[in-house]
């Protein structure tokens, strides 16, 4: 089975047309033609929009964002969705990286959230960075909801690999060579070997994650091959708590894997990647983790970074991950976002492990103000600000879409502050204060680190 | 210095539970531990009354803490110290709101709690005073609001040094390096040895102590509560569907089971399609009454309490569980049957 190499075409620039084509660095979409890849008895319509880094644009109710993939007139991206499973795993994919094909409107389990592409919350989100292909769309009369998302799930999969399809004969700027984990055994040199648990939600309609097409719900955890995860065999179908969501691009790009990669060989041997579903119940969630700490000791992990999808639920699922894990004799390190108040003096965590180490990925609490916009895609009111879409408002991070990544996509944490008394000086500043609090945010961006 | 202190009305010597449910009121010169902590002042400062609410009273009706703050005044007041509240948590919340309402309202205020009562958050500007876990360390207690008194008189700022209750905010900053690679980092570092590294304190979560089981349950009076956002079709009071603010209470006297299509669930952490076809799976009004007709328990309470959880921090959590007790308190019940999702 070859590796997989990443053909990657950098994409700075969009811009809606008759056919889509590529050209150095700029991708002309072709409206017609993605219109009709959304064809579907369930939707009445779709409109094809662009909002571009810096754009005064807010995107209302964001649904999944997918990255533009294609493996060539072969096919193979996607497996499970837009080719058979039982492919020729491998070989080249080709990656529009810094662009993407995203839904929004409303949609009734979809928690509402945001993308805005200029202002603060555009470095909060990493969708506010990318060159966005806005699909709106309009339900078919007599089509459920179910239906129509499901329509929108395959509409835009299509899209991405018909976009990508464009630059399948063009010069890569880079091409990236994916190394499979190593095996159980091999010599590491005294190096550690470190994987991922990616826990997806699996709570039903809307609130679901697709592995090969199919739910992990009711599944035990299992050793899954990267290459596949870069390949499309995950896809988000999850609609919670914008900020902890993590949509397919995440997926496709997944930011532990990545790091582990980057390390590979230097400091660690990349052990591999365990999926595992995020169930409902007690009594499973105690199952899959003791699986999960079980499978990750049999495939010789002497460490694991366990992630999660959502709130409070996905938290005692990445408790009691970690506090087997410590108990089998692996190192932990869990990814949870805090909820400590919109002051920041709460208790951050709801269920925390009682070993382990824990990265922060921000407050979901802590207010972000936002700047008016001159124009919105996906609906005309900001339903949780009660404001017009294009309004200057006030926001929990909470709602920016994937702001507090649990794939560690961001680059918020919390730290405490100077000890000040309980009460509120606290409140106090931060209601008058908040914007120095939001610049301190924006202001760290504005020195740094793309 | 002329000194107002609040007790609740166990500490008053009025009475224990029977008694929660009392109104405002004031009593002359000290009482209960106020006679400790006038003896550790001294004769420099003088508590000249003592002002008292039952519990329940102060945890369920708004306008206690004004009338408490009025008749501190009215005695003349030039500081009010409310507790120690210890754990107790509608307690620590009447101390809470009572030194928060003086503090706005310009008269100095202390209030003197264990930092982990659920009631802290409510303290506004005013100063807390730690206090030990139980009245077991009344005495110590009392010795630190006696000097954090004589300071505050001297006009000088109390510190974490004088038990002075100081919680550090947790402020969101973007940082150089993804959450992903700071993972990768932590995990050599706690691979090489280091075993304290950590972005976020680990352990140290509450524990709740289970009460003692309902004593007959066939006679108790037992209610529903639930952090599901059941409420009626519509959700005419507008209860969050994440994030709440606030919770609701709904009658339930005479109604046998919960009709889909007059209660929906508003919550937004689920997908509530089951839910809604029979809101009695998350607020199990069908079960209770067969329970109620059976005899296996003695009463229904009339009404039900609702929230959401879903994504509410835990810190206003906790304050409306302090709300809810005091609420069933006073409506006699005996046993919560608390379902969440």
């Amino acid at each position: 089975m070859p590796a997989l190499r990443r053909i990657v075409h950098e994409i700075h620039s969009l811009e809606i047309s008759a056919a889509t084509r590529y050209e150095q660095h700029h991708l002309v979409v072709g409206r017609s033609r993605v219109e009709a890849l959304f064809a579907d008895p369930a939707l009445a319509s779709v409109r094809v929009h662009i909002a571009a880094p810096g754009d005064p644009v807010r995107i209302i109710a964001p649904l999944d964002v997918v990255e533009p993939r294609s493996k060539g007139s072969g096919g193979g991206a996607f497996p499970g969705w837009m080719a058979p499973v039982n492919r020729q795993r491998g070989g080249d994919i080709h990656v529009l990286r810094g662009a993407t094909v995203l839904a929004a409107g409303f949609l009734p389990r979809n928690q509402e959230g945001l993308i805005d592409m200029s202002g603060p919350a555009a470095q909060l989100s990493p969708f506010g960075r990318t060159n966005n292909i806005v699909i709106e769309f309009d339900r078919a009369d007599g089509a459920s909801w179910q239906e129509a998302e499901i329509a929108l799930r395959r509409g835009l999969l299509r899209v991405a690999v018909h976009l990508a399809d464009a630059a399948v004969d063009a010069a890569p700027d880079t091409i990236e060579e994916l190394a499979p984990p190593h095996r159980p055994g091999t010599p590491t040199g005294g190096l550690p070997r470190v994987g991922v648990i990616t826990n997806l939600q699996t709570q039903g309609a809307f609130k679901d994650v697709f592995v090969y097409g199919r739910s992990m719900a009711g599944s035990l955890p299992t050793l899954f091959d990267p290459a596949e995860i870069e390949e499309g065999a995950v896809i988000s179908g999850q609609y919670g708590h914008p900020a902890l969501r993590n949509p397919t691009y995440l997926h496709q790009n997944h930011p532990v894997i990545a790091e582990l990669r980057a390390r590979d060989g230097r400091d660690l041997h990349f052990a591999g990647v365990v999926l595992c579903p995020e169930p409902v119940e007690q009594g499973d969630k105690e199952l899959v983790s003791t699986h999960a700490a079980w499978l990750c000791r049999a495939a010789g992990f002497d460490a694991a970074i366990v992630t999660k999808e959502g709130a409070g639920n996905a938290d005692n699922d990445l408790m009691l991950k970690v506090d087997a894990l410590e108990a089998d004799g692996l190192t932990a390190v869990a990814l949870y976002a805090e909820m400590s108040g919109a002051d920041g003096t709460g208790p951050p965590l709801v269920a925390g492990p009682r070993r382990g180490a824990i990265v922060s990925t921000g407050n979901y609490d802590q207010r972000v103000t936002l700047p008016a916009v001159e124009r919105a895609l996906g609906g005309a009111r900001l339903r949780i600000a009660d404001a017009e879409a294009t309004a200057a408002v006030e926001v929990p991070t909470a709602a920016i879409l994937s702001a507090l990544s649990p794939l560690g996509a961001g680059r918020l944490t919390c730290r405490s502050n100077e000890e000040q008394p309980v009460g509120q000086k606290s409140v106090a500043e931060q209601s008058v204060g908040q914007k120095s609090v939001d610049q301190q945010l924006v202001g760290q961006q504005s020195g740094g680190t793309a | 210095m002329r000194i107002v202190h609040y007790l609740n009305q166990f500490y008053a010597g009025l009475g224990g539970e029977e008694t929660a449910g009392i109104g405002p009121r004031m009593l002359d010169g000290t009482v209960g531990p106020g006679r400790l902590l006038a003896q550790l002042l001294g004769d420099q400062h003088q508590i000249v009354a003592t002002i008292v609410c039952g519990d329940n009273h102060a945890a369920s009706n708004a306008t206690a803490s004004q009338e408490l703050l009025d008749l501190a005044r009215g005695a003349g007041a030039e500081l009010v110290v409310a507790g120690p509240a210890f754990g107790s948590g509608r307690y620590g919340l009447a101390c809470a709101r009572l030194v928060a309402a003086a503090d706005a309202a310009g008269l100095p205020a202390l209030a003197t709690m264990h930092p982990d009562n659920p009631g802290i958050t409510d303290a506004g500007t005013a100063p807390v005073v730690a206090a030990g876990a139980t009245a077991r360390e009344m005495r110590p207690t009392l010795q630190r609001v006696a000097a954090a008194i004589a300071k505050l008189a001297a006009g000088a700022t109390l510190t974490a040094g004088d038990g002075l209750v100081v919680k550090a905010a947790r402020i969101g900053r973007l940082v150089e390096q993804r959450a992903a690679a700071r993972a990768v980092e932590l995990v050599l570092r706690r691979l090489a040895g280091d075993q304290q590294s950590t972005e976020v304190p680990v352990g140290g979560f509450d524990a709740v102590e289970p009460a003692a089981p309902v004593d007959k349950a066939a006679s108790a009076t037992v209610a529903l509560v639930t952090e599901g956002a059941v409420v009626p079709a519509g959700n005419p009071d507008r209860l969050e569907s994440a994030r709440a603010t606030r919770w609701l209470r709904y009658q339930i006297e005479g109604v046998d089971a919960l009709a889909s299509g007059e209660w929906e669930s508003v919550a937004g952490g689920f997908a509530t399609t089951a839910a809604n076809a029979d809101p009695n799976r998350l607020l199990p009004l069908d079960a209770a009454r067969t329970l109620e007709r059976e005899g296996a328990i003695g009463r229904l309470h009339g009404e039900f309490m609702v929230t959401v959880g879903n994504g509410t921090p835990v810190a206003t959590a906790r304050r409306f569980g302090v709300e809810w007790a005091a609420e069933l308190r006073k409506a006699g019940v005996q046993a919560a049957i608390l379902t969440a999702t």
